[in-house]
C-alpha cells in the first residue's frame, strides 16, 4: 500500500507525483528524436561521421527523456494523483502495488508511452552497439529509426497525451479492469510491445541498406540478434496471452482468433518467414529483395495491429483502450509502405541473385515452400480480419467472420508448414537425390504411421486429430534423428557419452539446433491443439449438494463462502471432484476446486476466477457463470484433453530461443563454391 | 505410401461417428455463430447472461429434433446475416473463401517459377558467400586439416 503523510500520497521511491514533469519531458523526446532524424540524414549524405554521432546521441537523449516520462507517469500512479485522468481512469487506491505497476499499460496513452519507451530504447542500444557496421548504413538507420520514433512520440504529444490534467481531481480512481488484474498482464503487453518494437530495429536497418545502396548482408548481420529477440518476445508474448485469456475469459478456450490476436499473430507469421529466409541470404545470397520486403511487411503489420485495436474499428473482447490515434496511424501507414516499395523497387537490379538454384530438390527450395506457406497464413489472417470491414464498405452490409472461417482456412496451411518443420531440416543445401531423402524418411514416416494406426485403434475417430498427431509424430522424429546424427558424430569423433556428445551437438552450432529446439516446442504445441478434437463441455445450475458429471468426473457443488477484500466481495464455491463413478457407485476423490465469482468495488463489474487442474493428460477447468441470492450457481465445466503440451511446448521454445540467442555472432566469410556437395557433408553439424 | 495411404483409409473407414448429446450439438452450434450481446466473440465464449438464455435455447430446439440448418435460419431470421461466424462458401460468401485459396496457389505457382527460373540460370563464377561462426570456421579448418592427412596418407601407400 502506498504511504500517505500529511494527505499527499507517496510512491516507494519517496517521491510525490513528478506528472508536471512528464509533458515537457515527452516534448524534449520528441525534439531530440526530430534532431536525430536531421542530423542522421545529413551525416549519411554528407559522410560527415560527426553529424552522424550527434544524430545518434540525440536518439540516445530521445530515449532518456522518454524514459523520464515514463518514470513521472509511474509516480504519479503510485502517488495517487488523481488529476491526472489517464491515472483517475486506470487506477485506484485500492489497487494493489503491482497491479498499480501494469495500470501504467491499462489504457491506451499509457499503452503508447510505452511502446515509446521501448523504441527509443531499444534504438539507442542498437544503434550504439553497430558501431562495427559501416558508418553510413548506421547513419541511415539512425535517421529511420528516430523518424519511427517521431511518430510515436507526436502521438503521445497531441492526440494521446498520458499527463491530460482532469477539470477537478476525484478522490478515488475508476481503478483497473478486473480482467487486467492477473500476473500474466504484468509481463504479457511488454513483451508483445517488446516483439512489436524489435522488429522496427530490422526494419530500420534494412531501409537504411536502401537507403545507402548496399547489397551485401551487412544489415542482417547487424540486426540478426535483435530480429531473434523481437521474435522471441512476440512468440511468449502470444502464448502468454493465449494462457492470459485461458485463465480470466472462462470460456475453456485460449484462442479465438479474436482481431486483437490476429493484429499480434500476422507480424508472428511473417517475421517466422523472413527468420527463415535470411538464412538462405546469408549462406547463398539469394532472395535479397524478398527479405527486404518481408522486414518491411512485418514492420507494417505490426503497426497495423496497433491501428486495428486502437482505431476502435473492430471489436475485440482484448481491446480495453480506444481512442482518437487510428486517424494517423493510416496514413503513416501508407507513408511506409509507399515508401518502402519505392525504394525496394529502385534497387531491384543491384539486389538481383548472385547464385543460382541447383537442384529443385534443395534446401533451398525448401525455405522457399515455407515462405509460400507462411505467407499465405499471414494473408488468410489478415483477409478473415478486415473482411468485415471491407465488405461493409463495399455493400453496407456488415457480415462476421470469426473461428470458424480461420479454423478451416488456417489450420490445413498450418498442418503443411508442420510436415515442412520435418521434411526440411532432411533436405540438404544445394541439391540432393530423392533416393536419397527417401531413405531418411524412412523411420519418421514408419512412426507417424504407428502413431496413428495406435491412436485410430485406441479410439480417436477425428481424422483432422489423427492428421495432425501423425504430423507431429513425423516432425519430432525427423528433428530427433538430426539431433542422434550429430550427437553420433561427435561421439564417435570425441569418444563422448550420449548427453555429452548431444551438449557439445548443440553447443558448437546453437543457431541450427537452437532452431531445431524451438521445431519441436511447436509440435508439442501443435499436439496440445490437436487434444482439443475430444474436448467436452457441460452447463448445470446447482443448489448446494448438487452434482453434474462432464467427462468422466463427478463435480459437487459443497457450498458457497462469501467474503470482502478491500477491492472486492468475493464468493468462493467449493467444488468436490471424483472420477470414474456411476450411479450406484461412487468415484474416486480427485480434488476440491475454488471458483470465483467476485464483485470488483472500484469498477463495479462481476468477474469470474476459474479453477482448472492441469495434468499432462487433460484439463478439467470449472467456472462459475453466475450466482443468485440462495446461493445456487451456475456452474460450467470443460474437459481439454492435451492442453499441458500447449505450456509444456512454450517453454520448449523458450529453451531453444535461448540457445538461438546464446549462440556467437555469425561473421561473413566467402569461400569458393565445391563443384559437388555430397549430402554427408552438406547436413553434417 | 501405400501402407500409409491403407491404414490412413481404414481408419477413416472404422470411424462411425457416435450420436451426440443435445448440449454437445448445441455447443457446436454456439461456436458457429457470434454473440449478438458481446462484442467480437462467438456466442459459446460470451459470458453474458442473454448469452446463457440463448443458448439454453438452442439447446431444447436440438432436443426437440430440429436440424442445424433450421436453427441456424431462426438464429438469421431474429439476428440477421451477421450472426454466422463465417459465411457459407456460396454466392457471395465465396468472396471470403476464395482469396486465402487464391494467395496459396499463386504464392506456390510464383514460387514454383521463380524455383525453376533460378535452376536453369547459368552457373556463375561467383564465389558462395556462407556465414560462419569463428566455431564453424575453426571446425572447418579442423576438418580441411583431417581431409588433408587422410589425402596424404592415401598417397603415402604403394
Amino acid at each position: 500500500m502506498p504511504l500517505e503523510v500529511q494527505g499527499q500520497s507517496l510512491n516507494p521511491l519517496g517521491l510525490g507525483s513528478l506528472a508536471g514533469l512528464g509533458r515537457p519531458s515527452l516534448l524534449a523526446a520528441l525534439a531530440f528524436a526530430a534532431a536525430s532524424v536531421v542530423l542522421c540524414s545529413l551525416g549519411a549524405r554528407r559522410a560527415r561521421r560527426d553529424l552522424s554521432d550527434a544524430g545518434i546521441r540525440a536518439a540516445v537523449a530521445a530515449a532518456g527523456f522518454t524514459s523520464f516520462a515514463t518514470f513521472c507517469l509511474l509516480t504519479a500512479f503510485f502517488a495517487h494523483d488523481f488529476s491526472l485522468a489517464y491515472v483517475a481512469s486506470y487506477s485506484s487506491r485500492s489497487l494493489t502495488g503491482a497491479y498499480t505497476f501494469s495500470a501504467l499499460w491499462g489504457g491506451m496513452e499509457g499503452s503508447l508511452l510505452l511502446w515509446a519507451l521501448l523504441l527509443t530504447v531499444l534504438g539507442a542500444i542498437a544503434l550504439t552497439r553497430a558501431s562495427s557496421a559501416s558508418t553510413d548504413l548506421v547513419a541511415w538507420a539512425g535517421a529511420v529509426f528516430s523518424s519511427v520514433s517521431c511518430f510515436f512520440l507526436f502521438l503521445l504529444a497531441v492526440p494521446a497525451d498520458p499527463f491530460a490534467r482532469l477539470a477537478a481531481a476525484p478522490a478515488d480512481g475508476q481503478g483497473l479492469n478486473p480482467l487486467l488484474q492477473s500476473p500474466g498482464m504484468l509481463i504479457h503487453p511488454p513483451l508483445l510491445y517488446l516483439g512489436f518494437v524489435g522488429f522496427s530495429i530490422p526494419f530500420a536497418f534494412g531501409v537504411a541498406a536502401l537507403l545507402s545502396k548496399r547489397s551485401d548482408d551487412e544489415w542482417l548481420r547487424a540486426t540478426r540478434r535483435w530480429t531473434l529477440l523481437a521474435w522471441s518476445s512476440l512468440s511468449i508474448g502470444i502464448v502468454l496471452g493465449g494462457a492470459w485469456a485461458y485463465t480470466e475469459l472462462g470460456w475453456g478456450g485460449y484462442w479465438a482468433w479474436d482481431p486483437v490476436e490476429n493484429a499480434s499473430f500476422m507480424p508472428w507469421l511473417t517475421a517466422t518467414a523472413f527468420l527463415h529466409s535470411i538464412v538462405i541470404q546469408e549462406k547463398r545470397r539469394m532472395l535479397k529483395v524478398w527479405n527486404l520486403s518481408l522486414i518491411l511487411l512485418t514492420y507494417v503489420l505490426a503497426v497495423f495491429g496497433t491501428f486495428l485495436t486502437r482505431s476502435g474499428i473492430l471489436s475485440s473482447i482484448h481491446t480495453f483502450s480506444e481512442g482518437d490515434v487510428g486517424k494517423y496511424f493510416l496514413p503513416y501507414l501508407a507513408l511506409v509502405l509507399i515508401a518502402g516499395i519505392a525504394l525496394i523497387a529502385t534497387r531491384l537490379n543491384a539486389l538481383s541473385s548472385e547464385n543460382r538454384l541447383d537442384s529443385l530438390l534443395s534446401r533451398e527450395s525448401a525455405f522457399m515452400a515455407n515462405n509460400v506457406l507462411f505467407l499465405a497464413a499471414a494473408f488468410t489472417v489478415l483477409w478473415g480480419t478486415v473482411y468485415p470491414i471491407v465488405n461493409e464498405w463495399l455493400t453496407g452490409l456488415r457480415l462476421s467472420v470469426g473461428p470458424p472461417f480461420f479454423n478451416r482456412a488456417f489450420v490445413p496451411i498450418g498442418l503443411a508448414i508442420i510436415a515442412l518443420t520435418g521434411l526440411g531440416p532432411l533436405i540438404s543445401w544445394r541439391r540432393m537425390r530423392g533416393a536419397a531423402l527417401l531413405r531418411l524418411l524412412r523411420v519418421p514416416l514408419a512412426i507417424a504411421v504407428v502413431v496413428v494406426a495406435g491412436l485410430g485403434l485406441g479410439g480417436v475417430d477425428s481424422f483432422g486429430a489423427l492428421l495432425a498427431f501423425g504430423l507431429c509424430a513425423f516432425t519430432a522424429t525427423a528433428v530427433g534423428s538430426e539431433f542422434v546424427r550429430g550427437s553420433r558424430v561427435h561421439r564417435r569423433r570425441e569418444g563422448l557419452s550420449w548427453p555429452a556428445a548431444l551438449g557439445h551437438t548443440v553447443a558448437r552450432n546453437r543457431r541450427r539446433y537452437g532452431g531445431y529446439v524451438v521445431h519441436l516446442g511447436v509440435v508439442l504445441i501443435v499436439i496440445g491443439f490437436a487434444g482439443g478434437w475430444a474436448k467436452v463441455e457441460r452447463s448445470r445450475e446447482l443448489d448446494a449438494g448438487e452434482s453434474m458429471r462432464v467427462g468422466d468426473y463427478a463435480l459437487n457443488y459443497e457450498g458457497l463462502a462469501s467474503s470482502e477484500t478491500p477491492e472486492k466481495q468475493v464468493n468462493d464455491a467449493a467444488i468436490r471432484v471424483t472420477r470414474g463413478g456411476r450411479e450406484d457407485k461412487p468415484g474416486d476423490f480427485v480434488t476440491v476446486l475454488h471458483p470465483q465469482r467476485n464483485f470488483h468495488l472500484a469498477s463495479r463489474q462481476t468477474q469470474s476466477e476459474v479453477a482448472i487442474r492441469t495434468t499432462p493428460l487433460e484439463d478439467l477447468y470449472v467456472v462459475v457463470t453466475a450466482v443468485d441470492a440462495d446461493s445456487a450457481i451456475v456452474l460450467r465445466a470443460f474437459v481439454n484433453p492435451l492442453t499441458w503440451w500447449i505450456w509444456a511446448g512454450a517453454f520448449v521454445m523458450v529453451g531453444g530461443m535461448g540457445v538461438l540467442l546464446s549462440g556467437p555472432s555469425p561473421v561473413s566469410v566467402t569461400v569458393p563454391a565445391p563443384r559437388r556437395l555430397s549430402h554427408a557433408a552438406a547436413t553434417s553439424p | 505410401m501405400r501402407v500409409i495411404a491403407a491404414v490412413a483409409t481404414c481408419l477413416f473407414l472404422l470411424a462411425s461417428p457416435a450420436a451426440a448429446a443435445p448440449e454437445d450439438v448445441a455447443n457446436d452450434i454456439s461456436n458457429e455463430i457470434m454473440s449478438p450481446f458481446c462484442d467480437g466473440v462467438t456466442l459459446h465464449d460470451c459470458p453474458s447472461q442473454e448469452a446463457l438464455e440463448l443458448r439454453d435455447r438452442i439447446e431444447a430446439w436440438v432436443s426437440q429434433g430440429q436440424s442445424r440448418t433450421q436453427i441456424m435460419s431462426h438464429l438469421e431470421r431474429e439476428f440477421g446475416a451477421g450472426i454466422r461466424a463465417a459465411p457459407p462458401a456460396e454466392g457471395a460468401g465465396f468472396a471470403v473463401w476464395l482469396p486465402p485459396l487464391a494467395a496459396l496457389a499463386a504464392g506456390a505457382a510464383g514460387a514454383w517459377a521463380i524455383v525453376r527460373k533460378w535452376s536453369r540460370r547459368t552457373h556463375t563464377a561467383l564465389p558462395v558467400s556462407v556465414t560462419m561462426t569463428s566455431e564453424e570456421r575453426h571446425r572447418l579448418d579442423h576438418e580441411l586439416a583431417m581431409l588433408r592427412t587422410a589425402a596424404s596418407r592415401e598417397g603415402e601407400r604403394p
